[in-house]
């Protein structure tokens, strides 16, 4: 040990502290969906009592209650403000994060495990708004979401269209030639594939890229490296090696924003989850009343939803203010087993 | 010559071999590739790259990975140097030459870089030329400071016959008795390079004499004998150079240069045609 190596070993926990009180800063946000009102004097002092049986000589009484008073000082003031919530699937620096702070940045991005964390938290109002991806141009769907939005009510308010690149990232210290294997969600890894067979490093599935990154910084695996969004590589203190590793240039995620609201916002794209039945022409019949409107799909895909049963998504330009949308929509309803307006909403395209 | 089975004509008439790198087309464009020896800083690389290519160079040159003399001389930047040349492409869209001197950098440096550089204390490291082999980045294959052609042809077959047709010969002065001069440019090597072998060759005049008062006259002598193109360092500010800070030529100088190999590459090419320039032009012999 040098100063030099002890002063980086305190810049990493210095890191580790701010992320960490961040996770706990959301907490707070979503504990405040459970309560009343910010103040609870019974847990404060449970919690402050917790605290000191922690106390050591370096970290004494004293200290703690100095810290920790501003952070539930803080933590109540931000109870005490409103704040829109977003799910997403993942570890801070994910993509979906980015494409939620792309669609609205005054929302507090909040992560989640899964995607079914994601449509709940929505559901039950711990989170106002959820984001999460349907397809990308190297990928194609995401199967997982689109399954769960068959079944779902929430209603889609936004879209994002979000330009994906890929960085390769390690420790600082790392040498990059010893390299030897790259961890993330294996979707990332394909879009990546070339590069990494080009540079000898291989892949190794990790639950999502940020994740991946987060779990690099913490854990210090020997030889290795993440994928994923340059965004992580301040989050987590790791060195970008290599920018754009992804194989093709053209590589975009589209991501839904979910809603328990009603109410359609003024739009310019709709999105339609059909069936029909087991019968010749039943899919031809949906499309033609489309077709004969004039009006341009952006996107269809069949899921199968039950044994037997497919689930086409239809995506279209077209605001549900339109008559003709309106009229292709009552007209589809008619020649449909089960028909769902998912949303009229506006897609931006993130830089 | 025998065993040159890849590097020469081998006495037939076939194709020269033409490697296109963005715009240019080397083998067959006079190509001009300048830049920094190092890249020291990333202010520094981006105002070198932004007057070479303001004055019409083809190609920016840079050393990320620095093999020096001395163990304590600066030993360059790295990752991070080649970070800088992508950089620097972006902002200029010039192509970029760098060495790499270790066979573990070699995919790495392929990924920043348009062109690989073998230093000449490297010509012969087999290991290194056969990593470049494996690859299709082309390689500019500097002649090793003590080394033959029929040495430094050998060293291009290794590339060759790993599968990586992509070769440029760079002649940059050999060691002699003379010693006025860091090295010797052997500017015979680039017409016997064009009889014997079918790779392009390009000079290093600045390496080649180590002077920054000649080198302008061997770029233009490199011309003159048929050279596909020169390499040449360049620095924004020679006096602050960290590596060869005394064969560093300013950019109002390359400027300078870079309109005489105009006139002189328009005329070579009236010369080659047959059409001499007329004789009141011409100068008069002197008895």
């Amino acid at each position: 040990m040098n100063l030099d190596r002890i002063r980086k070993e305190i810049d990493r926990v210095d890191t580790r502290l701010l992320n960490l009180l961040n996770e706990r800063m959301a907490l707070v946000l979503e504990a405040r969906r459970y309560k009343d009102q910010a103040e609870d004097p019974k847990r404060e002092k449970a919690l402050f009592g917790l605290l000191e049986e922690r106390a050591t000589r370096l970290v004494d009484k004293a200290f703690i209650g100095k810290i920790f008073e501003a952070i539930v000082s803080k933590s109540k003031a931000l109870q005490d403000t409103d704040h829109r919530l977003v799910g997403f699937q993942g570890k801070h620096g994910a993509y979906s994060e980015l494409a939620a702070r792309a669609w609205d940045p005054e929302t507090v991005p909040i992560p989640t495990t899964s995607f079914e964390d994601v449509f709940e938290g929505v559901e039950s109002g711990l989170f106002d708004y959820g984001v999460v991806p349907v397809e990308n141009t190297l990928g194609g769907s995401v199967d997982q979401v689109n399954r769960l939005l068959i079944r779902s009510d929430l209603r889609i308010v936004g879209a994002v269209e979000l330009p994906v690149h890929l960085c390769l990232l390690a420790l600082p210290e790392t040498d990059h030639r010893e390299i030897r294997a790259a961890y993330s969600h294996p979707k990332a890894l394909a879009q990546c594939r070339l590069f990494l067979h080009r540079n000898r490093i291989e892949p190794i599935h990790f639950s999502d890229t940020a994740g991946a990154a987060k779990m690099l910084a913490e854990e210090r695996p020997r030889g290795a490296a993440a994928v994923a969004s340059k965004a992580c590589a301040r989050l987590y203190r790791l060195e970008i090696l290599k920018e754009n590793i992804e194989d093709l240039d053209r590589n975009v995620t589209r991501f839904v924003v979910l809603s328990r609201q009603t109410q359609d916002l003024e739009g310019h794209k709709c999105s339609v989850v059909f069936s029909t039945e087991h019968k010749a022409g039943t899919l031809y019949r949906v499309l033609e009343i489309f077709a004969g409107q004039g009006i341009n799909l952006t996107r269809i895909e069949s899921i199968p939803a039950s044994p037997g049963e497919y689930a086409f998504f239809l995506d279209f330009l077209g605001s549900t203010e339109e008559d003709k949308v309106r009229s292709a929509l009552e007209q589809a309803r008619k020649v449909t087993s089960r028909f769902r307006l998912m949303g009229c909403y506006k897609e931006v395209r993130a830089s | 010559m025998e065993k040159l089975r890849l590097a020469t004509c081998n006495g037939g008439e076939g194709k020269r071999t033409v490697i296109p790198v963005g715009d240019v087309r080397i083998g067959e464009d006079f190509v001009v590739i300048a830049g920094p020896c190092s890249v020291e800083s990333e202010a520094q690389t981006l105002r070198t790259a932004t007057a070479v290519k303001a004055a019409g160079a083809h190609m920016l040159r840079g050393g990320a990975f620095k093999p020096r003399t001395s163990p304590y001389d600066f030993q360059g930047l790295g990752l991070q140097g080649l970070k800088i040349l992508e950089k620097a492409k972006r902002l200029t869209g010039l192509p970029v030459v760098t060495e790499v001197t270790d066979p573990r950098d070699v995919s790495w440096v392929c990924e920043y870089a348009d062109v690989l550089q073998i230093g000449t204390r490297n010509m012969q490291n087999y290991s290194l030329l056969k990593e470049t082999g494996k690859v299709r980045t082309p390689v500019l294959l500097k002649r090793g400071m003590y080394s033959t052609l029929k040495e430094w042809l050998h060293c291009a077959e290794y590339i060759l016959a790993e599968g990586n047709p992509n070769v440029i010969l760079c002649e940059r002065g050999i060691r002699t008795f003379e010693t006025h001069n860091r090295n010797t440019l052997d500017l015979g090597i680039v017409p016997s390079v064009k009889e014997i072998s079918h790779l392009p060759i390009v000079v290093d005049p600045s390496h080649g004499t180590g002077r920054l008062s000649i080198i302008e006259p061997m770029c233009l002598a490199a011309l003159a004998a048929g050279a596909d193109g020169i390499l040449i360092e360049v620095h924004c500010n020679p006096q602050e150079a960290l590596c060869d800070r005394d064969q560093a030529m300013p950019p109002d100088m390359f400027q300078s240069l870079m309109e005489k190999l105009f006139h002189l590459q328009r005329a070579m090419t009236q010369v080659e045609r047959g059409h001499i320039p007329s004789s009141r032009e011409a100068p008069v012999a002197i008895h």
